[in-house]
């Protein structure tokens, strides 16, 4: 039997896209941070907020920063493919680009998941963190996968677009650590943020997703979360057209 | 060098006679089943920068259609518009009958492209191989007896196991070609193969494509070496500057535009300084280009461009003479000649002319 397109090229790009190396450092490093922070700074940060321990309030920002791993896994995956001319070879064969596309966002979302699944593993024993509702993984999961689109659309416009290597991979280094660091992942906005860095803050995305796994952890999943999971969603939305449209005008040829 | 002179004898594009649509989608021309079909083709990067330009051809079922071309001639660009990748912004084609602007994955499914460009995943030779089986949706045990053809055949057995990147250029490139014949297809289109291929192992998959081609595989292969057109080739396509200065076979293209070829003709005896100017001034009569190296003697060596009817001539003129005749013979002419006499002139305005079929 031969699987669906989309799934064929999903399963091309776990086999042979990414090696084992880069993979383990990815999705190793998250969870080496939290062994470090969380149990560093669990010392000095005696509670924040709702979450009660430092530790606690870390976990669920750094499982909702999975999406951004994921997504710079899939950006890196469709540079290669340029640079070496596998986007090319894909499309002139019998494939869409809608179901290249597709794949690219199906892995950013399975890496991400696979991220999740490591952090849960490694970090939830270490957090404490009360065990939650089908309803509140539900709740993580869509997520995770709106934030995956959103982020994975982003850079995969990007890669459509930037012709060279240095610039995409600077510029991919610079939004992921930018996101992650101006976002609620590791520190809670308070009222003592300076203005300016808690309206940047509110407008990265990343932080509406953390938000949100954060209060799904605590049970206190609420109106707020809805709207913030609207927001991704419309985001999501946004960056996977702005995806398909630099698939639509995408150039072949060398890429340095 | 006048373009217009030498395409006199020529005839405009032999238009769609007798042309009727498949079922199926292809089309036949002539009693043959035409696979691709250019008709007035053209690709513009910007509305004033067209890369290709008014491309007329057709390749049919189990044909070999090369495309020559400098550097920056259109080849690459009109493999990508051929191959949908890109879409023409000036006239059209048909791809197995279908027009290119609707191709899709059905046609894509039929058709092997191999890249200018080096394509390859970050895994082993061996496992590239069957991984590009997997993405076309070969079967597992298919792909693993093929994998094992391909790397016999393309002698790359002993670097299955390496990575793409640590082969040489020639070993890259003969992984390229062998990768690509692990799916099935009716057309295969080859962007430079051979570059970097040493003589012998050219030679060997030239003749693996002849063979595949006689077995019904359509092939477009584009190349700078033109002895290898001139082998595997049953048409070919000149490209100059995004246009396509003529079409035929490599003998009619030799014919049409080698330019002047060398005859050599040794009498019997020496002539006489008379009869060297008579015979001179015979051949000055009916020659095209001619230029006399040697004409003492028993030896004459001549270069003209109407080398075969001036030896006619010579031949006749000694027959009236009773001088016999020891040896004629006349240059081979190269289509390398051709390409250099074609593409050496100003680019082509107007419609491209194709040569009469064989």
């Amino acid at each position: 039997m031969t699987l669906p397109p989309v799934l064929r090229l999903v399963g091309r790009n776990f086999r042979a896209s990414i090696d084992p190396i880069t993979l383990l450092v990815m999705f190793g490093q998250p969870a080496f941070l939290i062994v470090i922070l969380g149990t560093m700074f669990n010392q000095l940060i005696p509670s924040v907020g709702t979450s009660g321990s430092y530790i606690a309030f870390l976990v669920p920002g750094m499982i909702a920063s999975q999406m951004i791993t994921g997504a710079v896994l899939a950006g890196r995956i469709f540079w290669l493919d340029r640079r070496w001319s596998m986007v090319e070879q894909i499309f002139s064969g019998p494939f869409l680009r809608a179901e290249y596309l597709a794949a690219l966002l199906l892995t950013t979302l399975l890496f991400s998941l696979v991220g999740v699944g490591i952090m849960a593993l490694v970090a939830l024993p270490l957090a404490g963190l009360p065990a939650i509702s089908g309803v509140e993984l539900l709740v993580i999961l869509a997520t995770i996968a709106l934030g995956a689109t959103f982020f994975g659309g982003l850079l995969i416009a990007l890669g459509g677009v930037i012709r060279s290597a240095n610039l995409y991979f600077t510029i991919q280094s610079l939004l992921q650590y930018f996101l992650i660091f101006v976002s609620t992942v590791y520190y809670p906005v308070t009222a003592t943020t300076p203005t300016v860095l808690k309206v940047v803050v509110y407008a990265n995305p990343l932080t509406y997703a953390a938000n949100t796994v954060r209060d799904a952890f605590t049970h206190s999943f609420g109106a707020s979360d809805l709207t913030a999971g609207a927001i991704l969603g419309g985001l999501a939305l946004v960056t996977f057209s702005l995806a398909i449209l630099s698939f639509r005008h995408l150039s072949f040829g060398p890429v340095q | 060098m006048d373009h217009s002179v030498h395409r006199k004898t020529l005839r405009a594009p032999a238009g769609r006679r007798g042309s009727t649509t498949l079922e199926e989608g292809g089309t036949i021309t002539d009693g043959r089943e035409v696979i691709v079909r250019a008709q007035n083709l053209g690709f513009a990067y910007r509305p004033d920068r067209f890369a290709v330009r008014g491309l007329n051809f057709e390749l049919y079922r189990g044909q070999v259609f090369g495309l020559l071309g400098r550097n920056g001639a259109g080849k690459t660009t009109t493999v990508r518009l051929l191959t949908t990748l890109l879409t023409p912004t000036e006239g059209g084609g048909t791809l197995f009958g279908r027009d290119l602007r609707s191709c899709g994955r059905a046609e894509r499914a039929r058709i092997g492209v191999v890249l200018q460009s080096e394509s390859l995943d970050f895994v082993t030779v061996e496992e590239n191989l069957r991984l590009y089986a997997f993405l076309w949706g070969v079967g597992r045990e298919t792909a693993k007896a093929r994998a094992e053809e391909m790397l016999e055949l393309f002698e790359l057995g002993h670097n299955r196991k390496q990575k793409p990147w640590a082969l040489s250029g020639g070993e890259r490139r003969r992984f390229q070609v062998a990768r690509e014949l692990m799916h099935d297809m009716e057309l295969l289109f080859l962007d430079e193969p051979t570059v970097g291929l040493d003589a012998l192992t050219r030679s060997r998959i030239l003749d693996y494509l002849a063979g595949r081609a006689r077995a019904g595989l359509s092939i477009v292969f584009t190349t700078h070496i033109l002895h290898e057109a001139d082998r595997l080739c049953q048409r070919i396509g000149v490209m100059h500057e995004g246009h396509l200065l003529t079409v035929g076979s490599p003998a009619e293209i030799k014919r049409a535009y080698s330019g002047a070829r060398t005859v050599e003709a040794e009498f019997e005896r020496p002539l006489t300084p008379e009869e060297s100017e008579e015979l001179q001034a015979i051949l000055a009569q009916g020659g095209e280009g001619l230029v006399l190296v040697e004409g003492r003697g028993a030896l004459l060596v001549f270069r003209a461009h109407n080398a075969e009817s001036l030896v006619a001539g010579v031949v006749r003129w000694a027959g009236v003479r009773g001088i016999a005749v020891e040896r004629v013979g006349v240059s081979e002419s190269t289509l390398e000649d051709a390409f250099v006499h074609l593409v050496s002139g100003p680019p082509p305005s107007g419609v491209p002319l194709t040569l009469e079929e064989p």
